[in-house]
């Protein structure tokens, strides 16, 4: 289970992630959602000991995110990745795959260059690699140590529409073989078909968490998404109104 | 201790795939082969030979040292590669000591091409080999090892530009250092106190420099080589550790 309790994140003066809470469990597939710069990738960064909660905690599988030991199950896999050029595409993942105590053999790296289309380039170097071929090796490098939390940041983000229908059956085989998967998505029509539940965060605050079907009450999601953080909006640009007229008049009474 | 020797390895297999370590080399190898003919423009003289082979891999060994470590942990954070290593069971201080060993072992293998090729040309003109040439260079590579920790120090704290710029004068001060303490101290006062202060802090890259003394056959004593190596270490282990805490802080 992933337990996120009261985090918060603050860049300077800047809230990024406010007092946000919120529970995953094993086996489901739970999508983050949220606009850009709403504090998902923090959260997740968060999740995966590249940063760390400014005030909270964050447990996965029961130990710390901090704690090195809770990053042997844990595969990741960032938004937009950048790779060590010079390396092929077998090499960095035998890379990734050493970096763990269980790591794969030379032939499962193989294996999983071919579940993800990429074996053929297997022996080029990453820089000649196209942008969906280095989206798909960022997606092979999560599963190098057979994980049992996925993180995945814009998993379909640089896809071509075959390239996205892959990576969701590869979501769907994992989420059948009972892994967790936690991914951050803005595109919403991919996450309403492969998610158990959502999550939706706005300027760092959790507006919903809960059963995918519950949020849309038949509505497609986009639609629900686009509603409850408008919603949202309005709610705050009333709040922060109201206290400027009661400044306007107070030097009056 | 195993994942630092996983980023060693790929630190060096990066390296030695990098397009400008083979330009510099290339220039270097050429330059030690022509050393020959500054030998015979001097009639032979071997100190001529050995002067200029042993300063050609000096030179060519700190540039190719600056070109690939002055952002060997800075482009890892801007480029965000480090993202892969440290969402695994990865702490900073494999990444830091991992990129330094990876460095490290590519540096000690290009200067020894570089030697290979010095001894050779040295062997063809006086028909010996030139042992303290060798001793000499195994004191840059001493050298080389606490620069690149100096670097790889510089990387997490600056961009390339600056770490470049510091490298250099430090270089140039690391080396001269020695000579204006001694002029300092005939001046006394304030003044020495402070060269003397940034003589200590600073690396002290004099006691490196055994080049001249190899080149007339003057052996430095084992005691003195005993010191230099723990020099090197401690100073290296210094500016690593202080790496790791700079990294530490960094919020990727």
């Amino acid at each position: 289970m992933i337990e996120i309790k009261h985090i918060k994140k603050f860049y300077g003066a800047r809230t990024i992630v406010d007092d946000l809470s919120l529970t995953v469990k094993n086996g489901s597939v739970f999508g983050f959602l949220g606009q850009n710069g709403a504090g998902k990738t923090t959260t997740m960064k968060m999740m995966v000991g590249l940063a760390s909660p400014d005030e909270g905690s964050i447990t996965i599988g029961g130990k710390p995110s901090s704690d090195l030991s809770a990053r042997e199950s844990v595969g990741f896999m960032p938004e937009a990745p950048y790779f060590y050029d010079r390396l092929t595409g077998l090499e960095f993942l035998e890379f990734c795959g050493e970096l763990f105590q269980k790591h794969k053999s030379g032939r499962e790296y193989l294996g999983i260059l071919k579940e993800l289309g990429i074996y053929d380039a297997r022996d080029r170097a990453i820089n000649t690699y196209s942008k969906g071929m280095k989206q798909r090796l960022g997606f092979a490098q999560v599963l190098v140590n057979d994980p049992d939390y996925i993180f995945l940041d814009e998993p379909l983000d640089g896809l071509d529409p075959l390239g996205r229908r892959e990576i969701k059956k590869i979501i769907l085989e994992l989420k059948a073989r009972k892994k967790t998967i936690f991914f951050n998505s803005h595109i919403l029509y991919d996450t309403e078909e492969i998610c158990d539940e959502i999550g939706l965060i706005h300027e760092g605050k959790l507006l919903y968490s809960g059963s995918v079907k519950e949020f849309c009450k038949g509505r497609s999601l986009e639609e629900r998404f686009v509603e409850t953080v408008e919603r949202e909006r309005n709610t705050t640009t009333e709040e922060s109104v109201v206290p400027a007229k009661a400044e306007i008049h107070a030097p009056k009474s | 201790m195993k994942n630092i020797f996983v980023i060693a390895k790929n630190t060096f297999r990066e390296t030695i795939r990098d397009r400008i370590l083979y330009g510099i080399l290339g220039f270097s190898l050429i330059y030690v082969a022509i050393t020959v003919l500054l030998a015979k423009i001097s009639l032979n003289d071997p100190v001529v030979l050995k002067s200029f082979g042993l300063a050609g891999i000096y030179i060519f060994g700190s540039i190719i040292t600056i070109f690939l470590g002055v952002s060997i942990i800075y482009k890892e954070l801007e480029r965000r590669t480090l993202y892969f290593v440290l969402s695994k069971p990865v702490s900073r201080l494999d990444v830091v000591v991992g990129k330094f060993l990876g460095l490290f072992t590519a540096i000690i293998l290009t200067t020894l091409v570089m030697t290979v090729v010095y001894l050779g040309v040295i062997f063809y003109e006086t028909g010996v080999l030139d042992a303290l040439g060798l001793l000499a260079v195994f004191y840059q590579i001493l050298e080389m090892g606490l620069f690149v920790a100096l670097l790889v120090f510089f990387s997490t704290i600056s961009t390339p530009l600056t770490s470049t710029i510091a490298a250099v004068m430090l270089i140039f001060g690391g080396h001269s250092f020695g000579a204006v303490l001694r002029t300092a101290a005939q001046v006394g006062g304030i003044f020495y106190r402070f060269i003397q202060a940034v003589y200590y802090v600073f690396p002290n890259l004099e006691k490196f420099d055994i080049r001249i003394s190899a080149v007339h056959g003057i052996a430095p004593s084992g005691a003195s080589v005993l010191l230099t190596i723990i020099y090197a270490i401690l100073y290296s282990a210094v500016l690593l550790g202080l790496a790791n805490f700079f990294l530490k802080r960094k919020e990727l």
